[in-house]
């Protein structure tokens, strides 16, 4: 066992809050050019505003996609004015992968938006998986909103935390040391 | 491709959507951290990954999102609403796959004056079998709808 105290880990942290943070740009063509040319996507409401200014939504709006979202609200500005999650909340391992994502939307995000984006953890609890006894795994709610103050949308993540084999059979030898 | 705008009372439980498929080419992994921005190492470093336990790299969840959003929007047309969606990324699409996505109508009604359709969507490869199925909610327009 690394003595990890998943118990206070829960007391501390499920409820909290992060600052709202804003996207130091506002919704471009480009990156969205750049999600849908990854997937080949070629829907004009994406990416053509000559055929969008027709459409009810007057403007080019983003694909229905929390990445996409996230990314203006957060990731898109260097150097970052996001902090992951891990290491804010502590885990056993560094190494992560998203397991789930449920996104509602409320209304469109469109070019010129300006986004920002409020976390909060809604659950920590260490549950095992193959390499790592001691996974941990996160959920938290990243609340998108717009210059108007209307939530654009809200993405559940589901992230797992865990240690690399090697880090597991160090620990293991460790705790077996007399 | 776009479809066709789509209309509620003309959806039926069972239909399929119309899918696509993607080939995970090694330009197609340079291309997903250019649209998804995604720089964690097992998305591209193989010794990385496989140090975290990983057999190889593998695709992100915003290239993955994209994706099985892409089979809604594809589908659902400009007057569609994606309402939720929701995706599990069980199993992982690499490097020499096939990624096939597909949906499929399980059911629809009317809520709040809404005109729901609720569709299962997924990814599957050859070498896994499904990897990461998802559900999506989308609120469709109905023929003479003054919006549509």
């Amino acid at each position: 066992m690394s003595g990890y105290d998943i118990e206070a880990v829960c007391k501390k942290y499920i409820g909290f809050e992060t600052a709202v943070s804003q996207g130091r740009y506002p919704v471009e063509y480009d990156p969205i050019r750049r999600h849908c040319h990854m997937v080949e996507d070629s829907n004009p409401l994406f990416l053509d505003p000559e055929y969008a200014r027709k459409t009810r939504y007057g403007q080019v709006i983003c694909p229905p996609s929390g990445w996409l979202a996230m990314y203006f609200a957060s990731l898109g500005p260097w150097p970052p004015v996001f902090e992951s999650l891990v290491p804010m909340v502590p885990t056993p391992g560094k190494r992560i992968v998203n397991m789930s994502q449920e996104v509602e939307w409320f209304v469109p995000i469109k070019v010129g938006d300006h986004l920002s984006v409020k976390r909060r953890i809604v659950d920590v609890y260490q549950k095992s998986i193959s390499i790592d006894p001691e996974a941990v795994w996160i959920v938290s709610d990243s609340i998108i909103t717009n210059q108007r103050d209307e939530t654009a949308c809200i993405v559940r993540n589901t992230l797992l935390t865990h240690r690399t084999p090697e880090e597991v059979a160090a620990a293991q030898a460790q705790g077996a040391r007399p | 491709m776009k479809q066709p705008q789509v209309y509620w009372e003309d959806v039926a439980v069972g239909q399929d959507l119309p899918g696509f498929e993607l080939e995970i080419t090694p330009k197609r992994l340079y291309l997903q951290i250019s649209g998804s921005q995604d720089w964690y190492p097992p998305h591209f470093d193989v010794e990385f990954a496989r140090k975290a336990g990983h057999p190889d790299i593998f695709m992100t969840t915003g290239f993955t999102q994209a994706a099985l959003v892409r089979v809604i929007s594809d589908w659902m047309g400009d007057e569609g609403w994606l309402r939720r969606f929701y995706f599990e990324m069980r199993r992982q699409n690499r490097p020499g796959d096939l990624m096939v996505c597909k949906g499929r109508v399980t059911n629809k009604y009317v809520r709040d004056g809404q005109h729901l359709v609720e569709c299962e969507v997924w990814a599957e490869n050859a070498r896994e079998g499904v990897t990461t199925p998802g559900r999506a909610w989308v609120i469709l327009p109905r023929r003479g709808d003054s919006s549509a």
